[in-house]
């Protein structure tokens, strides 16, 4: 892959998990780039390994179990895997930041989130206590929370799912970073609510011209609102597309069957689709395509069953991991 | 690594618990063994730790080993009965009171809130002297009786609020709802459904506890609330008081050693039981392979 | 927030009145007359009879107005809790016994708290490492061994052998210096356990959802650790340092045996020896007293450091 305007470049991004009863290769020879004010969506199933990569980016694994044990993460030039701890440390939160699932227990619960906002927002701009404070107000108030300055003055539990989740924003993108990494940011909130913050984040975007990357399982969001879409299965990327495309014309068995499975409007009665089968454990993976197992196509192919397809850009912009993808093999 | 240690120290428990087992049975069956042997005279008083006493004699010239060794009965007798009684009592209170709650839960509360106000140690003095000396159903009560009469008695404030608290969580989940529904009468849920699921807290709440009724025990003694005429680890300590400025090291080494060793192997026994139940309390962080 | 003071502040009076009703079982009822044991070996009837007027137990038991039972509460709550085996008036004893208690079991106290948060936060720094591991065998080690060898220990080497204490307590010395080895030995004795817990309420705090976040604020370790942990961990903190309290009563009685320090500690050994009830029970009521009252105190301070305690 190129890095031609690209704001962050994931090269063959391997991360293995050292536990008492073996090794877990969370991740495996993952690449990926994003453009700048791009929304890109890592889709998969739970256990696919695409948080596992989102906290990689950040070099925020559990230590001391989890290890990058290969790869690059190229941002805005510089490869973060070579960068010192403390260098680390300026990206994190300023020109990367990231937001998490479980916005109530991922504020502090005995600070103020004024306290917690101007936290970062002093670290990384240098501001006095006064400024610091001003400016977490006005984040506030673009997160959408009505009346800041005194919800600032509140702690965490002192406030709705919603209303949390728009502080984790506020927080979040205080600093005006480059990169917003949103890993299921609307997966723990109800419905109604989970539009409302999509559309805050839409706003944000294009306010300060920030990429988002999108970890979530929910192709309804990623339809919605992803430019392009990468989906990942058992620790691989096995399609990357743009979302339109992906949609339309699905090139993986995988991917196919994801997107059938989405309920469709105008079918009464008919059934659900479904993929057989259940993702494989960490520890207990096959030989061959990953995938095979379940695969319609492939089930019964010998190919499939021993070697492992490669991720091919078979297009300009369009990469597919399946011997059976139309043009796999010419390229 | 840690297996290994907390299998290392099963067999030390096994083996103290083992030697407490052998003195009583020796003992009721009057065999002259080892052990049961410490009063006689091995050797001259005071002699240091040599050939023919390991850890050499005392004032009397009784071996020091062997007193060491009787040691074991008493410890492990008073404490294993203190955790029967103070079990007995701490877990069928928490459990009715965790369960029934209202007046009766109270009451419980109640109870054990004014035990556990009063300090620990000065509680199980205040019963073990008062117990001292007195007579129940006609049965004068020996000092060893008193001792661990006091420490049950007193200590099962710890294990009642563990097992009332986990009745209060588990008394609301589903398979109780469920019980109920299909008619369980409210002594099979508590018997049946509810103290096998917390019963594991009592195993390794046991196993901690057994370490501080050995210390307790040992203090008890040490200040003569014990039993009088036999030796033990707390009455050999308080012979060292005066015979450390004698050059007199060896009693006191030998029963330092003696509680060390069991308290040790029962810290990292409840530890890795604990670990087994509930990997989230690790208190170790897992090395890479 | 009063509402839950003032809860807390009624919540006390059963609890008195439960300490009282159990001094009163244990050494009245229980313990029984022991009017015969305070007159001593050869005495006349009439000696036994002035002293069983004289401490009350002539009295019934319990069913009149004027019964041991009213009395026993009466006494109490007035402090006073009458005379000694010896004669002297108990609360004078205690009196006198409260400051050389005090001189040891506070410096402790702070030493024990200070020392064991700190060391306790360094350790979580360096989870996972050699030196880590290695804190916990010390802990571990510290907590098997028997308090008495600690200070046997102690006052062996470190007083009789090096010289570097005096061995026992001299009123010819300062109190500083008559006190210092004591304190030692009961911060050395204590750290263990408390260490070993207080590592335990760090990391588990160190893996909560908001401390990934900090990390992601792109916070160094050390202010995670110092704003972030501590502050939460502070409540479970603060329940062990109430937890401490009775290990401070067990360090006096020691402690005080052994270097002969004349505080409570010291009397209360005394009084075991000797069976001298009313000292005893009046430590037992005292020592409840100062326990809950030390209990109220934390409630309030779980109020400043925990906001949603406000919510009960």
């Amino acid at each position: 892959m190129s890095d031609n305007g690209a704001l962050l470049s994931v090269k063959d991004l391997s991360v293995h998990f050292f536990t008492s009863e073996g090794i877990v290769r969370a991740v495996q020879g993952v690449g990926f780039s994003i453009k700048r004010g791009q929304t890109f969506a890592l889709v998969g199933e739970s256990g696919c390994g695409k948080s596992t990569t989102a906290i990689s980016i950040m070099r925020l694994l559990p230590k001391p179990q989890g290890k990058i044990v290969g790869g690059q993460i190229i941002f805005e030039g510089q490869n973060l895997l070579s960068l010192s701890e403390r260098r680390m440390r300026r990206i994190r939160g300023n020109r990367i930041a990231m937001i998490f699932q479980e916005q109530t227990t991922s504020l502090n619960p005995v600070y103020t989130i004024g306290n917690q906002i101007a936290e970062a927002i002093k670290l990384h701009q240098k501001t006095g206590g006064k400024e610091a404070w001003a400016a977490a107000v006005e984040t506030l108030q673009k997160a959408g929370i009505p009346d800041p300055a005194w919800r600032a003055w509140q702690y965490p539990y002192e406030l709705s799912g919603g209303m949390q989740q728009r502080a984790m924003i506020a927080m979040a993108v205080s600093c005006r970073p480059a990169l917003l990494i949103a890993d299921e940011p609307t997966t723990a909130l109800d419905v109604t609510i989970q539009a409302q913050i999509l559309e805050l984040l839409d706003e944000i975007q294009k306010q300060i011209e920030m990429s988002i990357l999108l970890i979530t399982h929910n192709l309804a969001i990623v339809a919605e609102r992803a430019e392009r879409v990468a989906v990942m299965y058992a620790s691989r990327i096995v399609e990357i597309a743009d979302a339109k495309r992906i949609f339309a014309e699905p090139l993986h068995p995988y991917t196919r069957g994801l997107v059938e499975s989405l309920p469709r409007m105008g079918f009464p009665g008919k059934r659900l689709h479904t993929i057989p089968g259940a993702v494989p454990a960490q520890l207990h993976l096959t030989t061959g395509c990953k995938f095979h197992p379940r695969c319609s196509i492939g089930g019964r192919d010998k190919r499939c069953q021993t070697t492992e397809p490669e991720l091919k850009e078979i297009k300009p912009g369009r990469w597919v991991a399946c011997w059976y993808a139309p043009e796999y093999k010419t390229s | 690594m840690e297996r290994k240690a907390a299998v290392a120290s099963l067999a030390v428990i096994a083996a103290y618990f083992a030697l407490a087992g052998f003195i009583h049975i020796a003992e009721a069956f009057d065999w002259q063994i080892g052990p049961t042997l410490w009063r006689q005279q091995a050797g001259e008083s005071y002699s240091p730790p040599g050939a023919d006493n390991i850890f050499g004699t005392d004032i009397f010239g009784q071996s020091v080993l062997r007193k060491t060794l009787y040691g074991a009965k008493i410890s492990i007798t008073v404490a294993l009965l203190a955790s029967l009684i103070s079990i007995a009592i701490g877990v069928p209170l928490g459990a009715i009171g965790g369960y029934f709650r209202g007046f009766v839960d109270e009451i419980i509360v109640w109870i054990y809130s004014t035990l556990s106000s009063v300090p620990y140690i000065l509680l199980i003095l205040a019963f073990a002297v008062v117990l001292r000396d007195r007579s129940i159903f006609g049965h004068k009560l020996t000092g060893i009786t008193a001792v661990y009469l006091a420490i049950g008695l007193t200590s099962w404030v710890g294990i009642c609020r563990l097992i009332r608290g986990e009745v209060i969580k588990h008394k609301n989940r589903e398979y109780i709802l469920a019980a109920i529904s299909y008619g369980c009468s409210r002594r099979r849920i508590i018997f049946r459904h509810l103290l096998p699921n917390v019963f594991h807290l009592v195993i390794i709440d046991f196993s901690l506890r057994f370490v501080s009724f050995i210390h307790a025990e040992v203090i008890l003694s040490f200040l003569g609330l014990g039993e009088a005429n036999r030796p033990s680890w707390g009455a050999m300590i308080n012979d060292a008081r005066t015979e450390l400025s004698r050059g007199v090291w060896w009693q006191m080494a030998a029963a330092t050693a003696a509680i060390f060793v069991i308290s040790l192997a029962l810290n990292i026994f409840g530890d890795a039981l604990r670990d087994s139940f509930d990997p989230k309390l690790r208190t170790r962080v897992e090395r890479g392979s | 927030m009063s509402t839950y003071i003032i809860r807390r502040l009624l919540y006390t009076i059963p609890i008195v009145f439960g300490v009282l009703l159990l001094t009163f079982a244990l050494f009245n009822v229980v313990g029984g007359d022991i009017s015969f044991e305070i007159a001593g070996g050869t005495t006349t009837q009439q000696t036994i009879d002035e002293i069983r007027q004289e401490y009350g137990l002539d009295k019934p038991l319990f069913l009149s107005w004027d019964s041991q039972f009213v009395n026993h509460f009466k006494n109490a709550l007035t402090f006073n809790f009458g005379r000694a085996r010896d004669r002297e008036p108990v609360i004078d004893k205690i009196k006198r016994g409260i400051g050389p208690s005090l001189a040891i079991t506070a410096p402790m106290f702070l030493g024990v708290v200070l020392i064991s948060v700190s060391l306790s936060l360094v350790i979580a720094f360096v989870r996972g490492t050699m030196w880590d591991m290695l804190a916990v065998v010390v802990c571990v080690t510290g907590m098997s061994v028997p308090y008495l060898s600690f200070i046997l220990f102690g006052q062996y080497f470190l007083a009789y052998k090096w010289g570097l204490f005096p061995v026992f307590f001299s009123p010819d010395l300062s109190m500083a210096r008559n006190v210092a080895l004591p304190v030692l030995i009961g911060i050395a004795a204590g750290l263990g356990g408390n260490v070993r817990f207080y590592r335990t309420v760090m990391l588990d705090e160190m893996r909560s959802d908001y401390v990934r976040t900090a990390f992601a604020k792109g916070l160094s370790p050390q202010r995670v650790l110092f704003k972030h942990v501590l502050k939460n961990a502070m409540t479970p903190i603060i329940t062990r340092v109430v937890l401490a309290i009775p290990f401070l009563f067990l360090g006096s009685l020691l402690l005080e045996r052994f270097f002969g320090i004349p505080g409570l500690g010291y009397l209360m050994v005394e009084a075991i020896g000797s069976r001298d009830y009313p000292v005893i029970s009046a430590m037992t009521y005292m020592s409840a007293i100062l326990f809950v009252v030390f209990n109220l105190i934390t409630d309030i301070c779980y109020l400043l450091v925990d906001p949603r305690v406000r919510l009960e």
